[in-house]
């Protein structure tokens, strides 16, 4: 970090110095650069330079724990104030909060907070007796220290009112106890996960939870902490880490204040899908699980939709064709979003900003609200100019980073849970139990009843033929033929008048599996003499097979065939096949050494009954 | 590296802590630097630390009297394999 251009500024008196400020404070992950920010912020408000937005009001903030607090404290306040939130600050003295707390009339009642930040002793969080003592006397005293935490906490509250934000417990990262560490609750590692994940289930709503243990293991867990600064002067943990502790306090003393953001505005090409619509086409675009940028976009695009889940509202804000934005969300099979996820959709060449302040109004609310995500970087800057109040975050150069860019944005974070969410909970577990009772049936039809399966059957069309023709050159195993062809090849059988071919997707309750069978037949006659019948094996006894024959059988006589001719070429691979045209229903009509062929008579053929519910069947008008 | 060239080195980083310019000499300790308390000590070692890439052994800082003494600790640490 150049500090001078900042320290020249405060030299001059510019007041240009704050907007610096944020912009370094926000990319500094040292301690000493996050400590001289704050040196020059302390500075510039000793020479009362002037500052262009006015401040709200000091939030009264008490910071004790069993650690020296000096200088978190320091970069917790830079951080709040340069987010817009001042605090006057209140420190307890080190390791001295229990006593703090207790007594009515101490220091820390007389400040009369309204956020309390606790950090409580990590040696106090430990189990005093045997490794081998019996686990129920382990966990009573693991209890036992969630209650003394929760009783701290209440008793905060209930004398000031304040909210009261607890710093949880980070793991130990040496190997000590080896990995009887995880079979006892006795060890610091088990005894402490506990306390942690007790400590957030039972925290009532005005209890927030600093979650230490987290912020360490992502940091890293050797490099969160450093004994020798515990000696020498009691701190919580590695500077590293400290600048991660002093962040994650800073954020959640913001978000007691600080509105959420509720709509997430997206740019289409190349952040949904790789390439322009308009000019590569639907079927040019990259999107799906033929390439690993097409996966890419499309796990995107599963996250965004996690988000809506969360109630974030979404929008689209393109500059395109209309007519042509539209058409992936109509037609693509691999678009996660469609049509109706998207709360406004703005298509069109108008400036991005004009249409996203178009947006507020339309949703009736403001655009503070709004975070809009694009990979163009001109595109972003046109928004922060003309419309500053909208949250921005410019997309990296590679698809495979977005996930986490918006995993990793902090603005769409569930905040503390609320009374309604506890009667939520009371409702929720009726339903489970109910459900419970529902699949406590253990035969495979009620099991596939509650997997909610649903499949569509497409004929062969362009934007399939690069994952049609991918499963038929990789499919081994459930592979009657094993004929490859290339994208070319698929495209002719596609365009061939004698040939059916069609693809099937499934999806369940837990998930989207995509395309995973594909069949090819040859009308011949009286004859549909499968070609190519394959299936992904991650769907096998779910009934997809039975699907596929009824779709054959009713492709068959509609192009006035009355039998099927299947054949079984063995390979190394398709041995569990071999028998698949008989359990089918299918007769063996001849047999050798390297075929097998079967017929299925469509006069007596009854559509198998099954557990999918049917979408679409191929060549009907969708 | 000798001391005095630790100590130019030093400079820098005093600098860059202190608002109030500093200029060091192997006579000056903590007590001439009204800026120079435990919180900005505890920055100073860690940027001294990151800048020569040393690191101290627990409590021996405290140990050094004045600058020039600090110095030849780094330089000590500095020579370490």
């Amino acid at each position: 970090m150049d500090s001078a251009p900042l320290k020249k500024l405060l030299l001059n008196a510019d007041p240009e110095f704050w907007s610096l400020l944020k912009t370094l404070t926000r990319e500094a992950r040292d301690f000493d650069e996050l400590f001289l920010l704050s040196a020059l912020r302390k500075k510039a408000h000793a020479r009362q330079l002037p500052r262009p937005e006015s401040l709200a009001g000091k939030i009264r903030l008490a910071i004790l724990g069993g650690y020296s607090l000096y200088p978190l404290h320091e970069f917790i306040e830079h951080l709040a104030e340069v987010e817009g939130f001042p605090c006057e600050v209140w420190l307890g003295d080190y390791d001295n909060y229990i006593a703090e707390i207790m007594d009515d009339d101490s220091d820390l009642y007389t400040f009369q907070p309204q956020v309390v930040l606790l950090l409580p002793s990590e040696n106090r969080c430990k189990y005093t007796g045997r490794l081998t003592d019996p686990r129920a006397m382990q966990q009573a005293e693991a209890q036992r220290t969630v209650e003394s935490l929760l009783d701290l906490a209440r008793r905060v509250n209930d004398k000031t009112r304040a909210e009261v934000i607890i710093t949880n417990f980070m793991l130990p990262s040496r190997h000590d106890l080896g990995a009887f560490r995880s079979r006892t609750l006795g060890s610091d590692w088990a005894f402490r996960k506990w306390v942690n994940l007790e400590l957030g289930l039972s925290a009532p709503p005005c209890l927030h939870i600093c979650d230490l243990a987290f912020l360490a293991a992502r940091h890293g867990g050797l490099m969160a902490r450093d004994e020798r600064s515990w000696f020498e002067s009691k701190q919580p943990c590695s500077p590293a880490l400290m600048v991660e502790l002093a962040r994650e306090a800073a954020h959640l003393i913001a978000s007691l204040k600080r509105a959420q953001k509720k709509v997430l505005v997206l740019d289409l090409d190349n952040t949904l899908w790789g390439g322009v619509v308009a000019d590569d086409g639907l079927d040019g675009i990259v999107l799906g699980d033929t390439s690993p940028r097409g996966e890419a976009f499309k796990a995107f695009q599963k996250y965004i939709h996690s988000l809506k889940q969360r109630g974030v509202l979404l929008a689209v804000c393109s500059k395109n064709d209309l007519a042509k934005a539209v058409e992936p969300f109509e037609k693509h099979p691999e678009m996660v979003l469609r049509m109706e996820d998207i709360v406004s959709f703005k298509a069109n060449w108008e400036p991005k900003s004009e249409n996203i302040r178009q947006m507020a109004p339309e949703l009736n609310l403001g655009l503070d609200s709004f975070v809009f995500v694009d990979d163009n970087p001109a595109e972003i800057e046109i928004v922060r100019q003309f419309a500053p109040e909208v949250t921005t975050i410019l997309l990296g150069p590679d698809p495979s980073g977005y996930v986490a860019q918006l995993q990793d944005c902090r603005l769409f974070e569930p905040r503390n849970i609320t009374a309604e969410d506890a009667e939520r909970t009371s409702q929720y577990r009726s339903e489970a139990e109910r459900k419970a009772l529902e699949s406590s049936v253990t035969d495979m039809g009620s099991y596939l009843d509650s997997l909610q399966m649903e499949s569509a059957i497409t004929e062969f069309v362009p934007v399939d033929v690069p994952r049609i023709s991918q499963l038929i050159n990789k499919s081994n195993q459930f592979n009657l033929t094993t004929h490859r062809r290339s994208e070319a090849e698929v495209t002719a059988v596609m365009n061939a008048p004698d040939f059916v071919g069609f693809s099937v997707r499934l999806k369940d309750r837990f998930g989207d599996h995509g395309l995973i069978s594909v069949v090819i037949g040859e009308i011949a006659g009286d004859t549909l003499k499968i070609d190519t019948w394959l299936m992904s094996c991650r769907v096998l006894k779910r009934q997809v097979e039975d699907e596929v024959l009824n779709e054959l059988a009713r492709l068959a006589l509609l192009r006035g065939c009355s039998r099927i001719e299947g054949i079984y070429l063995p390979t190394p691979k398709n041995e569990m096949v071999r028998d698949f045209y008989s359990r089918m229903g299918f007769t063996l009509t001849a047999e050798s050494e390297t075929k097998r062929e079967f017929e299925l008579r469509l006069e007596t053929f009854q559509p198998l009954p099954t557990k999918i519910k049917m979408i679409r069947r191929s060549y009907e008008p969708s | 590296m000798n001391q005095a060239e630790i100590i130019a080195e030093l400079q820098k980083i005093f600098d860059n802590v202190f608002l109030d310019p500093v200029v060091l000499t192997p006579e000056i300790s903590a007590k001439d630097v009204p800026e120079w308390d435990s919180l900005t000590h505890i920055s100073l070692m860690v940027s001294v630390e990151k800048t020569f890439g040393v690191r101290f052994r627990v409590g021996e800082v405290e140990n050094a009297s004045n600058i020039g003494e600090f110095a030849d600790l780094i330089l000590k640490r500095k020579q370490e394999p």
